[in-house]
C-alpha cells in the first residue's frame, strides 16, 4: 500500500489509533488517492464509476463521493446465476467487485453454492454471504489479509473500548441463534475466542446446524418458483414441515442455553450477541429465577448491530444488563458492518462510536450523491447528520467505499472520553425503518404475491 | 409511523386541506412528509367522528336519479376543465413538488381523467358494468322460473378508497365510480398525491355545496397504516368495502382489519409487458414501428404507473435484438413531457444496471443510467423492478416460451404484429394477465371494461333482495 494509508494502519493497537481527526484528514485524502492509484484499475466496477464521473484523481472527500458503492452492489449479481447453478458467470460477477482476479477458483466438483464459495476460499476470495432470506444475499469478497486483519482489529477495538482483555479465561455463554456462517464472523469469533475465553471452560453446543448461503438459497429458489407458479404444493408442504422443525430445535437449543448460563453462573462470562436475541433470553433467565444477584460482576458482554426491527420495551438495555450483573466497563458494544473491515468501538465515557485513523468518514446526504452539509470544508467540525459512508484504507480484497443504509450523526471534534477522533451518537437507525413504507401504487411485482416465506 | 414533525414547520409545507362530507376543513394541525421525494405538507387534524355516516341514515344519493347525478358530474367536469380553475392550477403546482411524474405527465393525465367526466362516458361505464342499470335507481323486479318473485336493487354501499400515488387521474375516476353507485365514500390520499382528489371535490362543491354528491363525500391523508385511524375506521358498521389501490404496507396492513362485513376490493399491484413477434424484423420499417410503439407503452407517466411496459419479449436473436434495442431506447430518452434534466436513478438500480454493462457477454445495454432511458437485452428477465424508464427485452425462441413469465401479478400485455393477439389470449389469461392490447395502446382503454379480472361498479355495490314469494300465492 501506498506511504500514506501505511502511515495511517500503523496506528493500528497503537495510543495513536483514534487520533485527533486534523492530525489525519489531509493524509487520509491522500491515502484513499493512493488507494484509487492501486485497485482503481483492478476493480471493475470501480473503474466502471471513476470513468463515469471523470475521476482520474482524488484531491479532496468530494471526489470520493462518486466512487462509494452501496451496499448494494454486493448483491448486483442476476440471481438466475445462483437459482442456476450457473458457477463460472457467478465467478465472473465476482470479478467485477473483486480486487484479486477470480480466474484462478477452480470449479470443477462445485455442485451448490456452498461448493461454490468453498472453492473461492480455496483460490484466495473468501467470500462472506449476508443472511437476506426474502431477497437477494449479498456476497462480500474478501482477502486472507483482511480476515487476519478484521480478527486483528476486532480484539484490539473491544480492549480499547472495555476492560475485558487479552487473557481473562472467560466461560462463554449467551443466546442460542442460528449463526450465519462466514469467513467473516469465523475468523472474527476464533480471534475473540483465542483472546478472551478460556479454552477449557465448556462451551455449549446449541446442535442447530449453522446457516449457510446453501441453506439460505434454497429458501429462495422455492421463493421464486412459487412466484413463477411452478412450486407444487408438495414443495411448499415440505418446506413448511422444515420451518416449523427448524423453529422447534431453536425454542429447544434456547431452552438448552439458558440452563447453560444458569449452571455458569459463577464464572466469568464473556457473553455475545444481539439485542433482539439477548432480550428474551434475559428474560428466560428471569423467569427461572435467576438475576444480577447471582452473576459475576466481573461478566463482559460483546454486543454488536441494532435492534435490527426488533421490538423490545424502552428498558431493553438496563434489563439485560441487570438481568447477568453487567457492569459499564465490561459492557463492550460496537458499531460495524460486514461491508468493511473495521469496528468501531464504543467509548466507556462519551458513549459514542469512534473511528480509527484508517476509517475515513464520509456522511452524505440522505439520498447518498454528495458530503453531508459543511463536509469537506476546512476546519469542519460537525456535527452533521447523515447517511452513514466510510473508506476502509484496510480493505485489500475489495473496494473500500461504502455507502451503508444507516442514519448516523458524526462529530469531528474530541469526545467527553478525551479522544480527539471522529465519533459517531448511539443512536443509530436504519433510513429504511425510519421511513416505513407509506408508499401506494398500481405498479408492483409478483413479490406481492408470494405468502408466508419471510 | 406517523411521521408528525413539529408544527412550526408548517409555515414552509403546503397546505393539504381535507374535504369531509361536503365541507373544506383547512388547517396545519400535523405537518407530513411525501414518501418519495421528502416534501413536507401540511394537513388538518383528523377529526374521525365526522368521518362516517351513521347506518341509521340512508345514504345522500339513494334517491337521487343516476341521470342527475350524471348531468351533475358533466357540470363539474367543465368547472375542472376551466383552465382558470384555481384549484387544478394549484393542485398542478403541488403535485409537481410531491410526485414522481413530471409536470407536463401530470397535467396530460389531468386533462384526460376530467375527460371521463364525459355523461357518454359516464352512461357506458354503468352499462358495461350493469346488465341492468335501472337496479341502481330502483328496486328491479324479477321473478325466477319457479315463479318466486323478488326485487333486487344495487344498494347504494359505504365505501373507503385507499388512492394510490403514482396515478393522478385515480381521485377523479374514484369520485365518478363512486357517485354512480350512489355511495358514501372516504377517500385516502397517498402522500405522493395529498392534493388532487380534495381540489375535484371542492370544485364539485362550488357547483352546488348541497348536492348529494358532494354530501357523501370526503377525502382525507393519514399516513398509510397509521393505527389510530386505521384501527377505528376500518370496521363494518362504518364501512361496507374498502377499495384499494395497490400494494405496499398500506395493503398488508388492512388485511388484518378485512372479516365478516367489511370486504376488500384489490386493484392489486402490477407489472405489464410486451410481446414482439418475429415479424418485427421483416424490414427495417418494421423494426422501427415496433420497437417506437414499445417506447410509448415504456415511457407512460414515466413508466410509474402499472400500466407501463417493463419487460419485452421478442422472438429474436441477441443480434437482431441488439438493433431492437438500440431504437428502443433512443425513443424512451426522448423527452416527451418536458422533464428537462431528470432525476439521478436510485443508487440499487444504476448499481444493477451498471454490472450488467460488464456482464457483456450475457447483457446488453442501451442508453445511459442517467434516468432518461435504457433498454437491456438478456436471454432472461432481470430481477430487478424495471424503473424510471428502463425496458429489459428479453430474447426468447417463440412467444409461446415466454408464457412461463406471464404471472399472477401481470396485468397489460401488448403484442406486436397486433394480429397474433388472438393466438396468445387464452395462454395470458391462463397465466394470470388481465389484458392484451396492441402494442403501444397500453394507455388508452376502452369505457367500462373489465379491471384486474372484475367490473368494479358491480363489486362496489351492497346487492340486495326483496323476495316476495311465489307468484298467484
Amino acid at each position: 500500500m501506498g506511504t500514506n494509508c501505511d502511515k495511517l494502519l500503523s496506528t493500528a493497537g497503537t495510543a495513536h489509533a483514534y487520533a485527533p481527526y486534523e492530525d489525519v484528514r489531509d493524509i487520509q485524502v491522500a491515502a484513499i488517492n493512493e488507494r484509487l492509484g492501486e485497485q482503481g484499475e483492478r476493480i471493475k466496477l470501480v473503474k466502471l464509476r471513476a470513468a463515469d464521473a471523470g475521476i482520474t484523481e482524488v484531491k479532496s472527500l468530494a471526489d470520493v463521493v462518486p466512487l462509494l458503492l452501496p451496499h448494494t452492489a454486493y448483491k448486483s449479481y442476476p440471481e438466475s446465476f445462483l437459482t442456476e447453478k450457473k458457477w463460472d458467470r457467478l465467478t465472473k460477477w465476482l470479478g467485477t467487485v473483486s480486487a484479486h482476479p477470480t480466474d484462478n477458483v477452480d470449479l470443477s466438483g462445485v455442485e451448490d453454492i456452498d461448493d461454490w464459495v468453498a472453492a473461492c476460499g480455496k483460490a484466495g476470495h473468501h467470500v462472506s454471504c449476508s443472511s437476506g432470506t426474502t431477497g437477494k444475499s449479498a456476497m462480500l469478497v474478501a482477502s486472507q489479509a483482511d480476515l487476519d486483519f478484521a480478527a486483528r482489529d476486532g480484539v484490539a477495538a473491544v480492549e480499547w473500548g472495555s476492560d475485558i482483555r487479552t487473557g481473562d479465561l472467560r466461560t462463554t455463554a449467551g443466546a442460542a441463534g442460528a449463526v450465519a456462517y462466514t469467513p467473516r464472523n469465523t475468523a472474527m469469533g476464533m480471534a475473540m475466542m483465542g483472546a478472551f475465553v478460556d479454552p477449557a471452560a465448556p462451551r455449549f453446543n446449541s446442535g442447530l446446524p449453522p446457516v449457510t448461503i446453501g441453506s439460505m438459497t434454497k429458501m429462495i429458489t422455492l421463493r421464486k418458483a412459487i412466484a413463477d407458479g411452478t412450486a407444487k404444493p408438495g414443495e411448499i408442504a415440505e418446506f413448511e414441515a422444515e420451518s416449523s422443525a427448524r423453529q422447534q430445535a431453536l425454542d429447544a437449543a434456547q431452552d438448552g442455553a439458558v440452563d447453560d448460563i444458569i449452571a455458569k453462573r459463577d464464572r466469568r462470562l464473556y457473553v455475545t450477541g444481539m439485542w433482539g436475541s439477548l432480550h428474551p433470553f434475559a428474560e428466560a433467565v428471569r423467569a427461572r429465577g435467576y438475576s444480577a444477584k447471582d452473576f459475576n460482576p466481573e461478566n463482559g458482554v460483546f454486543l454488536g448491530g441494532g435492534l435490527k426491527r426488533a421490538k423490545l420495551p424502552d428498558d431493553y438495555r438496563e434489563y439485560v444488563y441487570e438481568t447477568f450483573n453487567l457492569q459499564p466497563r465490561f459492557i463492550y458494544q460496537m458499531y460495524g458492518m460486514q461491508e468493511i473491515n473495521t469496528s468501531m468501538p464504543r467509548c466507556q465515557e462519551g458513549q459514542r462510536y469512534h473511528l480509527p485513523a484508517w476509517l475515513v468518514a464520509l456522511p452524505l446526504n440522505k439520498e447518498g450523491d454528495e458530503l453531508a452539509p459543511g463536509m469537506g470544508a476546512k476546519d469542519f467540525q460537525g456535527p452533521v447528520e447523515g447517511r452513514a459512508a466510510f473508506f476502509d484504507l484496510s480493505m485489500d480484497g475489495r473496494w473500500g467505499g461504502v455507502i451503508s443504509g444507516d442514519r448516523i450523526e458524526i462529530d469531528f471534534s474530541p469526545c467527553a472520553c478525551g479522544n480527539g477522533s471522529p465519533s459517531i451518537k448511539d443512536d443509530i437507525a436504519r433510513y429504511a425503518d425510519l421511513e416505513g413504507d407509506d408508499k401506494i401504487g398500481c405498479a408492483g411485482t409478483v413479490d406481492a404475491y408470494v405468502r408466508g416465506l419471510s | 409511523m406517523n411521521t408528525v414533525t413539529e408544527i412550526t414547520a408548517a409555515t414552509q409545507a403546503d397546505s393539504a386541506p381535507f374535504f369531509i362530507r361536503g365541507k373544506l376543513v383547512e388547517g396545519a394541525g400535523q405537518v407530513h412528509r411525501s414518501r418519495d421525494l421528502g416534501v413536507d405538507f401540511a394537513t388538518p387534524k383528523i377529526d374521525l367522528d365526522s368521518l362516517v355516516h351513521p347506518r341509521s341514515e340512508l345514504p345522500p344519493l339513494l334517491n337521487t336519479p343516476l341521470s342527475e347525478i350524471i348531468d351533475f358530474l358533466h357540470e363539474a367536469g367543465q368547472k375542472l376543465a376551466d383552465p382558470n380553475n384555481p384549484h387544478i392550477q394549484t393542485t398542478i403546482d403541488r403535485m409537481a413538488k410531491v410526485s414522481l411524474q413530471p409536470r407536463k405527465s401530470i397535467e396530460f393525465q389531468l386533462k384526460h381523467a376530467i375527460g371521463y367526466l364525459d355523461p357518454k362516458v359516464l352512461r357506458e361505464l354503468v352499462e358495461q358494468n350493469f346488465p341492468n342499470p335501472k337496479a341502481l335507481d330502483e328496486w328491479v323486479p324479477h321473478t325466477d322460473h319457479q315463479g318466486r318473485r323478488s326485487f333486487i336493487r344495487a344498494y347504494a354501499p359505504r365505501l373507503i378508497h385507499v388512492l394510490p400515488g403514482n396515478a393522478p387521474t385515480q381521485g377523479i375516476q374514484s369520485i365518478a365510480q363512486s357517485a354512480l353507485v350512489k355511495s358514501v365514500s372516504l377517500f385516502k390520499m397517498a402522500s405522493a398525491d395529498p392534493f388532487s382528489t380534495v381540489a375535484f371535490l371542492r370544485t364539485m362543491a362550488e357547483v352546488d355545496p348541497n348536492h348529494p354528491v358532494v354530501q357523501s363525500m370526503s377525502a382525507i391523508y393519514w399516513r398509510g397504516g397509521d393505527e389510530s385511524v386505521e384501527r377505528v375506521l376500518y370496521r363494518p358498521q362504518y364501512f361496507d368495502k374498502l377499495v384499494a389501490w395497490g400494494g405496499g404496507d398500506a395493503i398488508n396492513n388492512v388485511m388484518k382489519y378485512v372479516g365478516p362485513g367489511f370486504q376488500l376490493v384489490s386493484f392489486d399491484p402490477k407489472t405489464s409487458i410486451s410481446m414482439v413477434g418475429r415479424e418485427a424484423f421483416a424490414s427495417e420499417q418494421a423494426l422501427v414501428e415496433a420497437a417506437t410503439l414499445n417506447a410509448s407503452d415504456v415511457a407512460m407517466g414515466g413508466q410509474e404507473p402499472c400500466v407501463s411496459s417493463r419487460f419485452t419479449f421478442i422472438e429474436a436473436t441477441p443480434e437482431q435484438a441488439d438493433r431492437y434495442c438500440q431504437v428502443l431506447a433512443d425513443q424512451i430518452r426522448v423527452d416527451r413531457m418536458d422533464e428537462g434534466t431528470p432525476r439521478p436513478l436510485d443508487m440499487e438500480l444504476k448499481e444493477q444496471i451498471d454490472v450488467l454493462r460488464m456482464m457483456d457477454d450475457e447483457y446488453a445495454v442501451f442508453g445511459k443510467t442517467d434516468g432518461r432511458g435504457v433498454a437491456i437485452r438478456s436471454e432472461e428477465p432481470v430481477d430487478f423492478h424495471p424503473l424510471r424508464k428502463t425496458s429489459n427485452v428479453v430474447c426468447v425462441p417463440d412467444l409461446m416460451e415466454a408464457m412461463k413469465y406471464v404471472n399472477v401479478a401481470t396485468q397489460t400485455v401488448g403484442v406486436y404484429p397486433f394480429e397474433r393477439m388472438a393466438a396468445l389470449r387464452d395462454h395470458l389469461a391462463s397465466g394470470g394477465a388481465q389484458r392484451v392490447v396492441r402494442l403501444g395502446e397500453a394507455g388508452p382503454s376502452a369505457i367500462g371494461n373489465p379491471h384486474d379480472a372484475m367490473y368494479p361498479l358491480h363489486r362496489f355495490v351492497h346487492w340486495m333482495a326483496n323476495e316476495d314469494g311465489l307468484e298467484g300465492a
